[in-house]
């Protein structure tokens, strides 16, 4: 396993290599001169005309600014933003990051969980009206076009209904006299899900070894409460409590994105499981479960979906590109300044050197995410873990 | 006289399907006595794996059982509700299945698939009772005890069978029932899982029912067998009586068409024809067109299939009992 992740990982440097050699050359690629809006910009004083020059190496030959280009990608010098200046893009992308990684990561997590959870519970009921039903409204909201029922949701939840707020992630009136910028409550969330995700996973681990199903059941269920009871404490006590209003604030603003991106993007977790899953019913250890005398409950969620769950997870490793993708969409609608906006704002004001920082950064996003779903996947499958081991 | 453990009564059960009714079980009656070996034989598509199913109420939704009942040890299994039935299942009959090669999820290990079985019908054993209670069947069907870790991807078909025979010991049972457990492993391997659960039967003192469309290796295992023609059976009797002179010349067929190893030589006959189709009504004895050796009576459409006494505790159907004339 542990080779495995390694080879994973070199393999992921190597394609990041590629990947940035690949993206340079593209925006080199672009037809006329990078310079020409360098040039016609009026606010951009001449000495960071000549620093940009000297920077990217402009009066040089091709491989000689690639090779520049990459030395300085690892310095983190990606010069100024024409934009933002004298703001760098480093600059720009750590305030963005936060905001997007927070949102990309709960929607997906989410999205991915339901999906799964529907799938599973329509293969079981196979041949009901619920899953008939549900079926249908799968197959709608996955061949629903995404940007008209954005618009939608955001239309009837936000505006007719008033429930939620019309995009962006704050009020910005409940802010004024904040003793906290917005990245400080980023960070503090992100932490916050962080450390709280980690402690689930391992009430789950370390309860996996209780033998009795009655008592891990009860064990889990006390280790939850008890971390509910933690957050609480931590939200009430010391600095988070008074941090708490702004942090419900862009919760607050979370929840619509994450509902509409949640509706449509379970319906190909859900199908795809529910497919794989009727396939796995099929097999004979399902069989074997049975006569074994096991609970429904448990041929359903230990032998079936935790089977099914593999090719449903390849097909998530092949979408996180396109998910990412989605997430420019997602925050352009929802006006989410995070790197998707800021990407399309960078290419649209052909801000090269912000555009080719976020690129590079959404790069560097989607290879991780899929270097962490290949590893997972290695993990859930042991027949690829233990070749790799061998 | 030994109570009998098991006790079928005019079991009759057929599949809805969108061509029709596939009558897979028809009024079949037969009983077990613990530690017994009992014997299923038949041609492949017979009804053989839908008895077993039904034994333990494990059939496909599309199946319905229209008449009989089956006692274990004096309480009836049919009607009872999911949870009374789980009870039951592995803790008193288990089942090797057809093709039990692929009776292993691939993602759960060994041990943690048998444990699970444990953990349902002993709850309040811990984890250390089971291990070593798996760890004792594994020595007594020949496997090491690291398979418990292992992967079924890991291990050979010889050995993941042999798994299996300890998944069925796990949670003591009375009675097993294997269903062709040796039809997708080579012939030296067949015949060390043979031994092996002879070996555990005799040791434990369980009742057996086996099923195979081999009858050579029904001779080796049973002391009882039940020949099984298009869902009915046609010949019940003590292994040896039915072997040394079978009265149903569809048990005939069978056995001239296995060969002998250490026997004299003879010469195989092959049993021509298909065995019928199970959705059409039959009307008379089902095995007559078939039959090598045809009487008058069994072209008679009216006759009803019935076993009768041919010898003792030795029982064939009507309309084909008289057709076999020993030379
Ligand atoms: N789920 C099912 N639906 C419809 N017909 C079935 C089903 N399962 C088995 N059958 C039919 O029932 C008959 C008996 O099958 P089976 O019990 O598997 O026979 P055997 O085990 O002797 O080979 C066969 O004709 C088979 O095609
Ligand atoms: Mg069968």
């Amino acid at each position: 396993m542990l080779i495995y992740t390694i080879k994973r990982f070199f393999e992921m440097v190597i394609v990041f290599f590629l990947f940035l050699v690949i993206s340079y050359l593209l925006f080199n690629a672009i037809p006329g001169n990078a310079f020409s809006s360098l040039l016609l910009n009026p606010l951009l004083p001449p000495e960071a005309y000549q620093k940009t020059i000297e920077a990217f190496g402009l009066d040089k030959p091709l491989y000689e600014r690639v090779q520049l280009y990459i030395i300085n990608f690892f310095k983190g010098d990606f010069g100024y933003s024409y934009t933002y200046y004298p703001r760098t893009p480093i600059d720009l992308i750590a305030e963005r990051l936060p905001r997007t990684l927070m949102l990309f990561s709960i929607v997906n997590v989410i999205a991915f969980y339901t999906g799964f959870l529907v799938g599973k519970i329509l293969a079981w009921r196979r041949g009901s009206k619920s899953e008939t039903w549900i079926t249908i409204g799968s197959v709608f909201s996955y061949t629903v076009f995404y940007p008209w029922f954005a618009l939608m949701m955001l239309w009837f939840f936000g505006y007719k209904m008033d429930w939620f707020p019309l995009g962006k992630f704050l009020v910005p009136e409940k802010w004024y006299d904040s003793p906290y910028t917005s990245d400080e409550i980023f960070y503090t969330l992100i932490i916050f899900v962080t450390v709280s995700s980690f402690l689930l996973f391992l009430i789950f681990i370390f309860t996996r070894n209780i033998e009795s199903l009655q008592n891990r059941r009860n064990v889990r269920f006390l280790g939850l409460i008890s971390l509910f009871a933690l957050a609480a404490t931590y939200w009430t006590n010391g600095e988070a409590a008074l941090k708490r209003f702004y942090a419900a604030d862009i919760a607050y603003h979370m929840i619509l994105p994450t509902f509409t991106v949640t509706l449509v993007a379970f319906a190909g977790t859900a199908l795809l499981t529910r497919t794989t899953m009727m396939e796995v019913l099929k097999d004979d250890y399902i069989l074997t479960a049975r006569a074994k005398g096991l609970s429904q409950k448990r041929i359903r969620d230990r032998h079936a979906a935790r089977t099914a769950l593999l090719p449903v997870v390849t097909s998530f490793i092949f979408t996180i590109i396109t998910i990412i993708d989605g997430s420019v969409l997602t925050e352009s609608i929802f006006s989410w300044p995070g790197m998707g906006q800021l990407i399309l704002e960078a290419v649209v004001q052909e801000d090269i050197p912000l555009a080719m920082a976020s690129f590079s950064f959404i790069g560097i996003l989607a290879l991780i995410a899929h270097f962490i779903a290949d590893v997972s996947y290695a993990f859930l499958d042991p027949r690829i873990r233990i070749k790799s081991e061998n | 006289m030994v109570e009998s453990l098991l006790e079928v009564k005019n079991l009759s059960m057929h599949y809805d399907t969108l061509d029709g009714n596939v009558d897979a079980v028809k009024d079949i009656s037969f009983t077990v006595k613990s530690g017994e070996s009992f014997g299923l034989v038949g041609e492949s598509g017979c009804g053989k794996t839908s008895v077993a199913m039904t034994l333990l109420q494990l059939q496909p939704d599309n199946s319905v059982i229209t008449e009989g009942s089956i006692k274990l040890d004096g309480k009836e299994l049919i009607g009872l509700s999911e949870n009374e039935l789980r009870k039951v299942r592995w803790d008193s009959v288990s089942i090797v299945f057809q093709g039990a090669m692929n009776a292993w999820n691939p993602v759960v290990k060994i041990g943690e698939q048998i444990r699970e079985a444990m953990r349902e019908h002993y709850p309040e054993n811990s984890k250390q009772q089971n291990i070593n209670k798996i760890n004792e069947l594994f020595k007594m069907v020949g496997l090491d005890e690291s398979i418990s870790e292992r992967f079924p991807h890991e291990l050979s078909g010889g050995m993941k069978q042999r798994a299996v025979i300890a998944l069925a010991l796990s949670c003591d049972p009375k009675l097993i029932i294997a269903d062709e457990p040796t039809t997708a492993l080579d012939v030296v391997i067949q015949d060390q899982i043979l031994n092996e659960i002879k070996k555990v039967q005799d040791l434990l003192g369980l009742s057996l029912i086996y099923i195979s469309h081999d009858i050579a290796v029904i001779a080796e295992m049973t002391d009882k067998i039940a020949v099984m023609y298009a869902g009915s059976i046609v010949e019940i009797g003590p292994t040896q009586e039915v072997f040394k002179s079978p009265k149903h010349s569809y048990t005939r067929a069978l056995l001239d068409s296995t060969p002998s190893i250490r026997g004299e030589k003879k010469k195989l006959r092959s049993l021509d024809g298909e065995p019928p189709s199970l959705i059409n009504k039959i009307d008379g004895c089902s095995f007559s067109p078939r039959c090598p050796t045809p009487t008058t009576q069994c072209k008679n459409q009216s006759i009803e299939m019935r076993l009768v006494k041919v010898g003792d505790d030795h029982f064939a159907d009507q309309c084909c009992s008289g057709c076999v004339k020993n030379e």
